[in-house]
């Protein structure tokens, strides 16, 4: 009943938003609803951490895997529904009225589509509810209605969806080994499950790589992430810090519950060597884009299929180690990066471009931006005491330790490139004098407050590792059979 | 005639109109084809729910009837009437080249759908390699058209092949799934409806080698 609850909360929000005609009405709906969630979100995973079992209801099942997200969700869904708020008072005024209420409404209808991704035990369902992310954000990111914004959009909308129609596919080809053993299992994760030790593995394989090149794409693996740096960068800076942040770690969801069934029928060597090659392959892309990126939102665009392809190589080294990383990465990206975005969007509001080579003296002029910019992205990079650091450094000890040294190693000097040239560009943005005429003023100042959280938690992260949070985190890998 | 050849018959019959639709050059003519494979395949459907006793399968035709044969032709049949003449554009690869292609695209099926065409014990497994046929034609259809609604028409293509996969291989998934595909292909049409129009507004033209600011 709890999870009906979770989804209520984004649905109502969204049909309401899309009913008023007052926009301080539109706007805190929006809030509320995003506090809401992350309320309710915080019970679902209270009451899956303590009693140690899973919450269902008909089609609706969240177990710990699923708790993880939700937390991923919710959380970085509050920060940036608070920035959203300042964001877009400051973009558009009132005779943009429409555009505004369509902005909020699809906005929780975003958060919808993914707590139901991610809260459901049909796989099929999934599906349905990840293709609804797409649909749900395809006119969020032509927000601003212009010929770069509609390209993007384009090319988000149908590469996406033939994308997911290929994981289809592969669903049903799941769905076939599995109706072999049980006629009625109606595409149930914990059937499929359960029944994973008897399927035929040659189907099974052959269903696992639709789904990795399918739920990929989504994900924002390359070579199928030609879509996200123009979607990403084109979108209004809120959307951009859910899309990397939190909208990508759940095509990766979907790939770890389709791993799971696969480990089971075909040995774990299948699925880890696909997910190894198209991690690094990841890694390479980005590393050659990032090292002399010229547009700010797209250099943190690449960063995202960047880190994408290390948790894949997480997933793909595997074992406990390997999977552990890659969890604590998926919960470090999404901080730093959503993070990031946001501020981007100060950014833009300060200067007005999105060319790195227009950005000078950043630090003096919008000082509470420009210091939260450096912090996050030396978090980003891997830099300690952050937490992307532990979680990389616990991936690559992963890698050495299940003997994929090779990959290991190119993926660490592959790292090491990117943070070069991050810091190259990052360097030329935040000093220097900024361009006459300027005065010291952030554009946006109390909708960045929230974002002292996720500083002060990468920072958390990056020290320690609590013993809840530890034993948390090996239940959700033991749901996805991966033990110590 | 016996359940299984009539499946083969009509997935041949679906396979066809993926070609012909290639072929022809005028939008409205690509919409047409794509009407009548969609018509066949709830022909498909209707035949598996008689003879494979699947009592729920008439009902998935019949929303797919509604669906695929008459509304999604007629919103692209409107599009076409409002973007006006199109020019023609030449495709990056011309008619015979991608017929070649396709001809390999149907090879390379065959050999990759084996695993599935050998285990399954269904009368219908014959036609899967020719719907796996279909989806490869579909994906390269929209990957390699310059004009935004014949990759529109690919990604539908695409979408049909696997829905008869899913008919043959198991007589469909489950209704709640099947039902729920349906609505975001809908969605995600009337959404690149409005693209395509604003496509042609910004562009005066539906050609998508514009789009090609965004870069590196």
């Amino acid at each position: 009943m709890i999870l009906i609850l979770l989804l209520l909360i984004p649905g109502v929000a969204s049909a309401l938003i899309a009913r008023t005609e007052k926009r301080s009405i539109a706007a805190l709906t929006h809030v509320c609803a995003n506090l809401a969630a992350l309320i309710v979100g915080a019970i679902v995973i209270g009451q899956i951490y303590l009693s140690q079992r899973e919450v269902s209801w008909n089609l609706l099942r969240a177990d710990s895997l699923s708790a993880f997200m939700v937390g991923i969700i919710t959380f970085v869904g509050a920060i940036v529904g608070i920035y959203a708020v300042g964001y877009v008072n400051a973009e558009f005024d009132d005779t943009q009225f429409r555009r505004v209420r369509l902005f909020y409404s699809l906005f929780q209808l975003f958060i919808l589509t993914m707590l139901f991704a991610v809260t459901t035990d049909n796989l099929g369902v999934m599906w349905v509810a990840i293709e609804g992310t797409t649909l749900a954000t395809v006119f969020l990111v032509n927000l601003h209605d212009n010929h770069t914004g509609l390209e993007a959009a384009y090319k988000y909308l149908i590469l996406s969806s033939v994308g997911i129609a290929v994981a289809f596919m592969g669903t049903v080809f799941m769905y076939y080994a599995a109706v072999a053993q049980v006629s009625d299992i109606g595409l149930s994760w914990t059937a499929l499950i359960a029944v994973a030790g008897r399927l035929d593995p040659t189907i099974v394989k052959l269903a696992f790589v639709f789904i990795l090149i399918g739920y990929g794409t989504k994900a924002g693996l390359a070579p199928m992430h030609t879509w996200l740096p123009d979607a990403h960068s084109e979108a209004p800076a809120p959307i951009s810090a859910l899309m990397s942040g939190v909208l990508l770690n759940v095509g990766l969801y979907a790939l770890m519950r389709f791993k799971a069934v696969t480990d089971i029928t075909a040995g774990q060597a299948f699925a880890s060597a696909w997910l190894m090659r198209f991690g690094l392959l990841s890694l390479a892309l980005s590393a050659g884009f990032l090292i002399s990126q010229r547009n700010y939102k797209r250099m943190l665009a690449y960063s995202s299929v960047e880190h994408t392809g290390i948790v894949a190589l997480g997933l793909g080294f595997g074992g406990y180690w390997g999977t552990l990383g890659a969890l604590l990465h998926m919960v470090n990206h999404a901080l730093a990066k959503s993070m990031l975005f946001l501020l981007s969007g100060n950014i833009l509001l300060k200067y007005r471009t999105t060319e790195i080579r227009g950005i000078r003296g950043l630090l003096r002029a919008a000082p509470w931006t420009g210091y939260a910019f450096l912090c996050g992205i030396l978090a980003l990079i891997g830099l300690p005491p952050f937490g992307p650091f532990v979680s990389e450094f616990i991936i690559f000890r992963g890698g050495f330790a299940m003997h994929s040294t090779a990959y290991a190693v190119t993926g660490v000097a592959l790292v090491a490139v990117i943070f070069a040239g991050m810091l190259a560009s990052v360097n030329s943005m935040l000093y220097g004098a900024p361009p006459e005429p300027w005065q010291s003023r952030d554009p946006l100042r109390w909708p960045l407050a929230p974002l002292a959280l996720n500083l002060l938690l990468l920072l958390a992260l990056g020290l320690t590792l609590p013993n809840s949070l530890r034993e948390f985190l090996s239940r959700v890998l033991k749901t996805i059979g991966v033990s110590l | 005639m016996p359940f299984g050849k009539i499946a083969n018959l009509l997935s041949f019959l679906f396979l066809l109109m993926s070609f012909l639709l290639i072929v022809r050059n005028s939008l409205a003519g690509q919409v047409r084809m794509f009407a009548v494979q969609s018509g066949i395949l709830a022909a498909l459907a209707g035949v598996v729910a008689s003879f494979g006793g699947r009592l729920e399968l008439f009902g998935v035709a019949g929303v797919f009837t509604i669906i695929k044969v008459i509304v999604i032709p007629n919103v692209l049949n409107r599009t076409v009437a409002r973007i006006g003449m199109q020019r023609a554009v030449a495709p990056y690869l011309g008619t015979s080249a991608t017929l070649v292609v396709c001809a390999v695209l149907v090879v390379i099926a065959f050999t990759a759908m084996s695993p599935i065409t050998g285990s399954d014990p269904l009368p219908t497994a014959d036609g899967i390699p020719l719907a796996f046929a279909g989806v490869l034609i579909g994906l390269f259809t929209t990957v390699t058209r310059r004009r935004a609604l014949t990759q529109i028409l690919g990604f539908l293509m695409l979408e049909n092949s696997i829905f008869m996969i899913a008919l043959l291989a198991t007589y469909g998934v489950p209704l709640i799934v099947e039902i729920g595909v349906f609505l975001d292909v809908l969605v995600a049409v009337l959404i690149l409806e409005v693209f395509v129009y604003r496509i042609k507004q910004n562009f005066d033209s539906i050609d998508v080698k514009q789009l090609g600011v965004l870069r590196g």
